[in-house]
């Protein structure tokens, strides 16, 4: 059954991901590949949007690009306040660090780690100290997400929704400003395709966590307050926010 | 970050433990031959000084042990220095020349270095006069009888050995060694005669004529050992003989141990290289692991940066597995060198020290070795291109 529709507003005056023509051209062989040819799109804070786009779009590059991970040929990148286009690599660590949490497609998880080791070791490198990290925060997040009783299992010992649930739990557990998700559904059922949904909607409801996602699934697009199409590395429409789902 | 380090390390156990065999391997090496070399520099160095006597009197030149020409000196010195010299009718134009009035005894010692049994190491061999050796030394035949003169055939091939020796030995039959048996020396079958204490010198002792005869029949020893009279000052008592024979070294025994081990310049060189190999063998077998690992772990490396950790920090991580990896090659090594000992000790004559030093310097260099080792692999995974890493197969 349907829950109401809730309208949803952001203060676009808050913006925590600006990205000003930005460009990426890579180099393979002898052949120059544009994988963004000029990509300027605003996310407000608490914001939860998809990004969708045929495959060999520039989704993966423009979220690598907002991570910090890759730096564009051209074009400016702003999060939460900072030119990251201007930074070293040094200093794009240290943001990614304590602003950027990423979730990715094949879970990402350490295999020789429980699922609280995983969550420890991102608060360690949060924290650079070898304190107990934040317990109760924590604690918050398991609850949310539903994995109380599955702290001390190895992800070979979880399922595919429960392991991207642990790996959803370590990309927030620092409260970053910003979650990048790299098509969090694509390796998952329909029936944990919809927990892990539900999980994200969840974390933007009750943090206000703000959430880029690409997928090529329209119906997690649905569940996002705004969707950005893209296509030959542009962006075709920046969405209209709507309503919550 | 700890239990990353040590989670990876169970995760591989093979690899962690041929890691940590490798590195064993060089701290063993350091350990035991150190040890070995320490064990025997001090033991015949201490038997070269467990005797009463006092002074040396060795040829002139630099002091050396070795196992040509051993008799350079006369052994008439013995005589010359406690009867003192007068001239002869066979030798008239020598020089008389007064008792050294402090000694009481002296005797002239051959000596020679031997192949070890079963070609491991080697021994020393003395060709002693018993009669006057019995006056300057505190010897005691605890079995069988003393050692001849060696200047008849019933007595020339007899030997007298101390305990160490017989217990630790088997005869020419293959049997434990007892009075009677026949043994190896200097390449001839000599029966024993005796059994003696305390170890002094060598452990085998053959008649000084006998020696004398092997070696080209003049009557030449190695050094003399000079017994003083009780309270005598040796180093005016060293200074009277060397104004009497000039061109000679007149030593104390103290200091025969310290000289002893500076003899033994081509073994200290010998450890520098087995320090040097014990480092590399640490550093390539750590270098090797930790590079195949980091390629195994390119994924794991790309989700740390994901995770913004610094490249100080996986540099870190990795060099933190390495040291684990190290310090427990290091403590089985130290394991594997007791077991080494005691083997070693048990089925040969040669004697290993585990002294500190050695036991320092090879922990150090199987730390060391790891952790050098490791920076090569650990930088380039702090300089991984985190997108590549991440999609890494």
């Amino acid at each position: 059954m349907k829950r109401p529709v809730q309208p949803k507003f952001f203060n676009y005056m808050s913006t925590i991901l600006e990205t000003v023509d930005l460009k990426m051209t890579y180099r393979v062989g002898k052949v120059d590949v544009h994988a963004l040819r000029g990509v300027t799109l605003n996310v407000a804070r608490g914001e939860y949007i998809a990004i969708m786009g045929p495959s060999g779009c520039g989704k993966s590059t423009l979220l690598h690009i907002a991570g910090g991970m890759l730096t564009p040929t051209s074009g400016r990148l702003i999060i939460d306040g900072e030119d990251v286009t201007a930074m070293s690599d040094a200093q794009r660590t240290e943001l990614r660090r304590r602003k950027i949490g990423f979730v990715f497609q094949r879970f990402n998880l350490f295999p020789t780690l429980s699922a609280e080791g995983n969550l420890k070791l991102a608060e360690r490198i949060y924290a650079r100290a070898k304190n107990g990290g934040n317990p109760e925060g924590r604690r918050r997040i398991l609850k949310l997400l539903k994995l109380e009783d599955k702290l001390h299992h190895k992800p070979l010992e979880l399922s595919g929704g429960e392991q991207q649930r642990v790996a959803i739990a370590r990309a927030v557990v620092n409260r970053p400003a910003l979650v990048l998700a790299d098509e969090p559904t694509g390796n998952l059922d329909s029936e944990n395709s919809k927990v892990v949904l539900d999980m994200l909607r969840g974390l933007n409801n009750e943090f206000g966590q703000t959430i880029v996602m690409i997928t090529h699934n329209p119906e997690a697009a649905a569940r996002a307050d705004r969707v950005v199409e893209m296509r030959d590395g542009l962006i075709l429409s920046a969405g209209v926010p709507h309503t919550d789902s | 970050m700890d239990s990353l380090s040590v989670a990876n390390l169970k995760q591989r156990p093979l690899r962690t433990a041929v890691s940590m065999a490798g590195v064993s391997l060089g701290v063993v090496l350091v350990v035991l031959m150190g040890g070995l070399t320490r064990g025997m520099t001090r033991d015949a160095a201490g038997r070269q000084s467990n005797v009463d006597a006092e002074i040396r009197f060795l040829p002139g030149g630099e002091i050396s042990i070795t196992t040509s020409n051993p008799l350079m000196l006369s052994a008439r010195y013995a005589g010359a220095i406690v009867n003192g010299v007068k001239p002869a009718p066979e030798n008239p134009g020598v020089e008389p020349k007064p008792p050294v009035a402090a000694v009481a005894a002296a005797t002239p010692v051959g000596q020679y270095v031997q192949t070890g049994a079963g070609a491991i190491g080697f021994e020393m061999v003395d060709g002693i006069d018993y009669a006057s050796f019995k006056d300057v030394t505190s010897i005691k035949i605890v079995q069988g009888r003393p050692l001849g003169s060696g200047g008849d055939e019933q007595t020339a091939h007899e030997a007298i050995v101390d305990r160490f020796y017989a217990e630790k030995n088997l005869g020419l039959d293959n049997k434990p060694i007892r009075i009677g048996s026949k043994i190896k020396v200097l390449d001839q079958p000599f029966t024993v005669a005796g059994v003696y204490e305390p170890p002094m010198l060598a452990r085998v002792k053959i008649p000084l004529k006998t020696m004398q005869e092997l070696f080209g029949g003049a009557d030449n020893c190695s050094f003399v050992m000079v017994k003083l009279k009780d309270r005598e000052p040796v180093d005016r008592v060293i200074e009277t003989i060397n104004d009497y024979y000039p061109g000679n070294n007149v030593i104390p025994t103290s200091e025969i141990p310290a000289l002893y081990s500076q003899g033994l310049f081509a073994v200290d060189v010998l450890l520098d290289v087995v320090v040097g190999l014990s480092a590399v063998i640490s550093g390539l077998v750590i270098l090797l692991a930790m590079f195949t690992t980091i390629t195994e772990r390119t994924r794991e490396i790309g989700i740390l940066k994901s995770l913004g950790a610094s490249k100080r920090l996986i540099v870190t991580i990795i060099e933190r597995e390495a040291a684990l990896i190290s310090a427990m090659g290091v403590v089985l090594g130290f394991v594997l060198s007791a077991i080494g000992r005691y083997s070693i000790q048990s089925s040969t004559r040669l004697i290993v020290d585990l002294d500190i030093k050695w036991l320092l310097i090879g922990g150090l260099i199987g730390m060391a070795g790891g952790v050098i080792g490791a920076f090569y692999p650990a930088i380039r995974a702090a300089n991984l291109d985190p997108v590549e890493a991440l999609s890494y197969e």
